[in-house]
């Protein structure tokens, strides 16, 4: 009796996030009848995210170190506010094992897989370890972490250029660098441990074979603590700028009407997740070639920043899942069958950033508007008045769009960008504009070499829409006047 | 009146305001015009119409496109520019920085500085390397010469704007 009574319970969730997947884990805790508590720091007193928390918290701190990123004080915090579950979000210390081990010490579940998962995968040399092992295909490279420039060079000329320099630790783009020659690796390795250090504490890197013209396929999972492991198809990730997607889509218009791959990858994935037993929401990343050969990347062990297309396209709440797994409840999925997918989604992930350059563009919100088609989901962040700040990623909002075939997303895509206004802050929605229009995209025959082969941002027209800048002064004028 | 638009980069752009006609307590039509080497084009009039609670916008009465609410902009967005918007009055001293100065385009921290003072540098060298928003970000020189000064130490974070180096 007492233990159905527990079962159902309410829980109170702390978020130790901040912004759209912040809004997006609070809203999901609403649902199922959670106590969501929020948590704010003192450079951003405004956090957003609040909004739908019901209960705020402040981490007193200002830099990342001294608050997103700082484990005894959120463990304390937890004890302190009576806090059954902590949800990481992505980013962060969603996939830390150290966190999560404190956490499980304190008593408190952590929001993620085991902490065996998340330190077998978090590391590259185990994780292509422990995938070769399971007998899933892994890229030609070193399985251990290259000590020294000399023996990346040793190994470079082995399996040849190109190759790509990887922080063991690394992940979301940071501590990855291409190298086309020998000069480059000499030239890039200190960059990367560099960068990596400071990152993620750990400068040890991995040589790689670079295969060219790829695709970046990745399978979501999501397992129960019972020995239940879902797939829930793929998506392709390919659009990418520094490492780092832009663009994805859900189903991958490379696979395409080719089921038997389709069946072949996602079955791949879930006998990797079934290698660490894994438990709860996570993406297994294949890189394809051009023969449609694929090898395993890398497996993220957190919710990702796509997961609404994957939710768009299945009809199944990712997040929710992931609350009800770690609390041990059941995930309310009957079987494999009953996942199925319908449709297409298309993500645009809107970031701080200029539209040509892409590098990130600090500023302030002074307009924010939106106005979109049927169809049309978008998480995000974004008020009149948000402050973006270099502390943080430049990702603002995620914006989603799904039909039926992949046409109708991309027109229902174009459609959401033109109505989708932000003032003041520069922002790419103008590159995305140029994508959706782009024959290469629209044939769906783009590589992870896109932006750089392609270049859509060449395209961008740049001349001052004169008529553009007198309504919006226009409008100034009109609420100066008292109108 | 006068508006004066000026981004980063001390592009300029001057807008007037010529014409304001009232039709109603709904619908003001303005006209404004740009300043362009002494001569004003793209003279265009734009329709405002208050709707509810939103202002809507036209060229010509006929075809309306809502505005995004936001704040009397202070800052105005085309593209890849963004401008400062001074109503009324030029602000001084907003001339770009001679061609040797290294300013910093956003706020970031400096993670390894690559020259000293009285190294000789070539156009494109690396001089500087910068961290913002997750990423290095290499600072290059646009100018040939050597380096009178170093304003910045590694560990520093500065804000958009800061002078980190002068090269003569």
């Amino acid at each position: 009796m007492n233990i159905r009574l527990d079962k159902y319970k309410s829980k109170r969730v702390m978020i130790v996030n901040r912004g759209e997947i912040a809004s997006r884990v609070a809203k999901a805790c609403r649902e199922l009848g959670h106590t969501s508590v929020g948590l704010w720091t003192d450079n951003e007193p405004d956090a957003a995210h609040l909004e739908f928390c019901d209960e705020w918290v402040h981490l007193e701190g200002s830099g990342n170190a001294e608050t997103y990123l700082n484990m005894d004080k959120l463990v304390d915090l937890a004890k302190e506010n009576k806090i059954d579950g902590v949800h990481p979000g992505y980013g962060f210390l969603s996939e830390n094992g150290v966190f999560s081990t404190k956490l499980s010490e304190a008593g408190i579940v952590f929001i993620g897989p085991h902490n065996e998962a998340i330190k077998v995968m978090g590391d590259k040399a185990t994780s292509k370890k422990l995938a070769s092992d399971a007998g899933v295909p892994v890229v030609p490279g070193t399985s251990e972490a290259v000590p020294t420039v000399k023996k990346a060079l040793e190994v470079s000329e082995e399996i040849g250029y190109p190759v790509l320099l990887k922080a063991v630790a690394g992940g979301g783009g940071r501590g990855m660098r291409a190298c086309q020659s020998a000069e480059e690796v000499q030239k890039q390795f200190e960059a990367v441990v560099r960068e990596s250090t400071a990152a993620f504490g750990n400068g040890d890197l991995l040589v790689e074979k670079l295969i060219v013209n790829p695709h970046h396929i990745e399978v979501q999972i999501m397992a129960d603590k019972k020995g239940n492991i879902f797939h829930f198809f793929e998506r392709e990730c390919s659009i990418q700028r520094r490492h780092q997607k832009i663009i994805e889509e859900a189903p991958s218009p490379f696979i395409g009407e080719d089921e038997e791959l389709r069946e072949d990858i996602c079955q791949t994935a879930v006998k990797l997740a079934r290698a660490v037993n894994y438990d709860s929401a996570g993406t297994v990343e294949f890189i394809m070639g051009a023969d449609k050969k694929f090898y395993f990347l890398e497996m993220n062990t957190r919710i990702q920043v796509e997961h609404p297309i994957t939710e768009e396209i299945t009809g199944v709440d990712l997040i929710i899942c992931m609350i009800q797994s770690a609390f041990g409840e059941d995930l309310q999925i009957p079987s494999q069958d009953w996942i199925k997918k319908t449709g297409h989604a298309i993500e645009c992930r809107i970031c701080a950033e200029d539209p040509i350059t892409m590098l990130p563009s600090p500023g302030v919100v002074t307009g924010f508007e939106t106005n979109f088609p049927q169809g049309v989901r978008f998480d995000h962040c974004l008020y009149r008045g948000l402050e973006v700040t270099p502390d943080f990623d430049p990702m603002v909002g995620k914006l989603i769009a799904k039909g039926l075939i992949r046409d109708v997303a991309i027109r229902k895509m174009k459609a959401a960008l033109k109505g989708l206004y932000i003032e003041g802050l520069k922002n790419n929605i103008p590159l995305h504009k140029v994508v959706m229009d782009d024959p290469t995209f629209i044939e769906g025959s783009y590589t992870t070499n896109y932006i750089t082969e392609v270049a859509p941002q060449d395209k961008i027209e740049k001349d001052i829409n004169y008529v553009s800048i007198y309504r919006k002064l226009a409008a100034a004028e009109a609420r100066n006047m008292g109108m | 009146m006068r508006t004066y638009l000026i981004d980063s980069e001390s592009n300029e752009l001057i807008v007037d305001l010529t014409k304001t006609i009232k039709h109603s307590s709904k619908l003001v039509e303005y006209e404004f015009c740009s300043l362009v080497e002494g001569k004003t084009i793209h003279k265009e009039s734009i329709f405002i119409r208050k709707l509810a609670g939103n202002y809507y916008c036209s060229t010509d009465n006929k075809a309306w496109s809502k505005i995004a609410r936001q704040h009397i902009p202070h800052r105005l967005l085309n593209i890849d520019q963004v401008f400062k918007v001074y109503r009324g009055f030029k602000p001084s001293g907003l001339s770009g920085g001679a061609s040797g100065e290294l300013l910093t385009q956003m706020p970031g921290k400096v993670v390894k500085i690559n020259v000293k003072v009285g190294d000789q540098v070539n156009k494109g060298d690396c001089v500087l390397i910068l961290e913002a928003m997750k990423m290095e970000n290499e600072i290059k020189t646009s100018v040939d010469g050597i380096v009178k000064a170093v304003h910045v130490h590694e560990g520093d974070a500065l804000d958009s704007g800061v002078l980190m180096m002068e090269i003569e």
